[in-house]
């Protein structure tokens, strides 16, 4: 874990407020394990007063790729930073996901939730059986298709609310039938706290390992401020960051 | 070379930089970033007799210049945090001060007790100004009356120097200190969030399941900084500053007005080794106003 000054090699906008950041960064990108988060900010900034926590999508060689969508202040101010200008980038950050796996995985992603998930199926599809389901409101949720395409996953489910791209629909609608088919041991998703709340309900009964990548609004990033938390199903609260973001599924209690 | 000692009579800290309980987790969390030796001393979050959860999310939300947090003091209680201790002086020899915190004064007590009697532990500060605990924000540093007994019930039953970190959420602050004083406290730290609110529209209901929230950050510096000031015409013991500094600048500010040490908070959570920025501007800038040591700088406020 350093804070590293990174330098950005290229800013892609996606349109529908989402943006790919690739950012020199290399003490970072050599480090990073896929389901790790970065904390950033433009060089130096303060306002506003925190860095905003971004999963890793990919990192290769001296780089890492950030995306993103912006939703207020601080994601803006990133949006805007020009190749050549720096942030501040602390990390990589958070438990990850475990690696080789024997069994077949099934990655759900809902929206930006693809970011952590990509970065897994980067690193493993083809050592692992990897099988991803990506869903979103409609077309402009759902980029990064070229890269996803480029990957030797064994299948991949698309779902659009609108009905845009792919089946219409959302991303856990076939989850079951597509768990029985493809004799899915593992799943791995990240998305929207409504999606997931459906997928603990869904997958519970089912004898999955079932882990899950959660989003917060986070103070530092590195277990110190306490707020970031998430209640569990034993009542205690944990740290998204320094105890996740990756936790299973089925301890989360998403009442909250 | 200049001199960045800061004498608080009971201690001389090699600066007068010191991290403030609440911002500076366990002081482990901090390791990977910079050799906590640095540091003039540091406070851990402030701890009560046994682990607790804290209040529901949400715990933060930013304002201008600013963060409001209800994160309600969670924490893993007093056997714990004295492993921790353990394993923390292992790694640095700066000064720890623990933060004391208590449901009621008998569990203030305790916990004074307890981290008294640890040789690795410098000094107590009592926690009676967190608003994020009881409802509406109160606490017993808004009560003269309590303040006093608390604080001398305290000081009667331990040996390490207290310091006593107070609320600025009250009418006449001057009076509460000298209470500190007059029951023993030898330092106060000065001062603890104000008192904040914010507001959903949507739902109609305040950010926080507490209601109100503490207010840190640069925003609160200016009205921190009035308060020492405003203290000082009427305490002799040491004041340490805490509000909203980010700078060596802001170092120099709360000097200027009296205080003998600053706390940082907020920033530590933005810029996890800002201690060590905040310690290399204060000694570029003393050496640019020409100031040998602090003494030459503190309490210097013309008026």
């Amino acid at each position: 874990m350093v804070d590293e000054r990174g330098r950005i090699e290229e800013i892609r906008d996606f349109g529908g407020r989402y943006v790919c950041i690739k950012v020199r960064a290399e003490t970072i990108a050599a480090e990073a394990k896929p389901g790790n988060f970065v904390m950033t900010r433009p060089v130096g900034a303060t306002d506003p007063l925190l860095r905003r926590p971004f999963g890793i999508l990919k990192a290769s060689g001296p780089h890492i790729w950030l995306y993103f969508q912006i939703l207020g202040k601080g994601t803006a101010a990133l949006a805007s930073l020009k190749p050549g200008e720096e942030m501040d980038i602390l990390g990589p950050l958070g438990n990850g996901f475990p690696e080789h796996q024997q069994q077949n995985i099934l990655l759900i992603a809902g929206g930006r939730g693809i970011v952590p998930l990509f970065f897994y199926a980067e690193r493993f599809a083809g050592a692992n059986s990897i099988h991803l389901i990506y869903g979103g409101r409609g077309k402009s949720d759902l980029n990064l298709l070229a890269e996803i395409r480029s990957l030797p996953l064994k299948n991949m489910f698309l779902f659009s609310e609108e009905g845009t791209l792919g089946k219409r629909g959302i991303a856990t609608q076939e989850v079951e039938e597509i768990i029985g088919d493809q004799h899915i041991g593992i799943t791995f998703s990240c998305g929207p706290v409504p999606m997931l709340r459906r997928l603990a309900g869904m997958l519970h009964p089912l004898p999955t390992v079932d882990l899950v990548s959660l989003e917060a609004f986070m103070g530092c990033g590195f277990g110190a401020c306490h707020s970031c938390v998430v209640k569990t199903f034993s009542g205690s609260y944990r740290r998204v960051c320094v105890d996740g973001p990756v936790f299973s599924l089925g301890d989360i209690a998403w009442s909250i | 070379m200049v001199d960045l000692t800061a004498d608080l009579g009971w201690a001389k800290l090699k600066n007068p930089v010191i991290t403030a309980s609440g911002a500076f987790g366990y002081g482990e969390e901090f390791l990977p970033f910079f050799d906590l030796d640095i540091l003039g001393a540091l406070v851990l979050k402030g701890i009560y007799l046994h682990p607790r959860e804290g209040n529901p999310p949400p715990r933060l939300c930013e304002t201008p210049s600013g963060l409001l947090n209800s994160i309600g003091l969670p924490g893993i209680g007093a056997d714990k945090l004295k492993e921790t201790i353990r394993r923390l002086t292992e790694r640095t020899r700066t000064p720890i001060i623990v933060n004391i915190c208590g449901e009621e004064d008998r569990e203030f007590l305790e916990v004074a007790r307890v981290f008294d009697e640890m040789a690795e532990v410098s000094a107590l500060e009592l926690n009676i100004s967190c608003p994020n605990v009881r409802e509406g924000g109160k606490c017993p540093a808004q009560d003269r009356r309590h303040t006093y007994r608390l604080v001398r019930r305290i000081k009667r039953n331990i040996r390490k120097p207290l310091l006593v970190k107070l609320t600025p959420n009250v009418a006449d602050l001057s009076s509460i200190a000298l209470s500190a004083e007059d029951a023993g406290a030898d330092a106060l730290s000065l001062v603890n969030t104000f008192l904040g609110l914010a507001v959903d529209l949507e739902s109609r209901r305040s950010v926080f399941a507490n209601f109100f929230a503490g207010l840190s950050g640069p925003a609160i510096k200016p009205l921190a900084l009035k308060l020492v000031w405003d203290v000082l015409r009427h305490v002799r013991i040491p004041v340490i500053g805490i509000g909203g500094v980010v700078s060596g600048k802001d170092v120099l500010d709360y000097l200027l007005v009296g205080a003998s040490a600053v706390q940082i908070g907020t920033v530590n959570f933005s810029e996890p080794a800002a201690a060590v920025r905040i310690i290399s501007e204060l000694e570029e800038e003393m050496e640019k106003l020409h100031i040998n040591n602090l003494t030459e700088i503190r309490g210097k406020l013309q008026t």
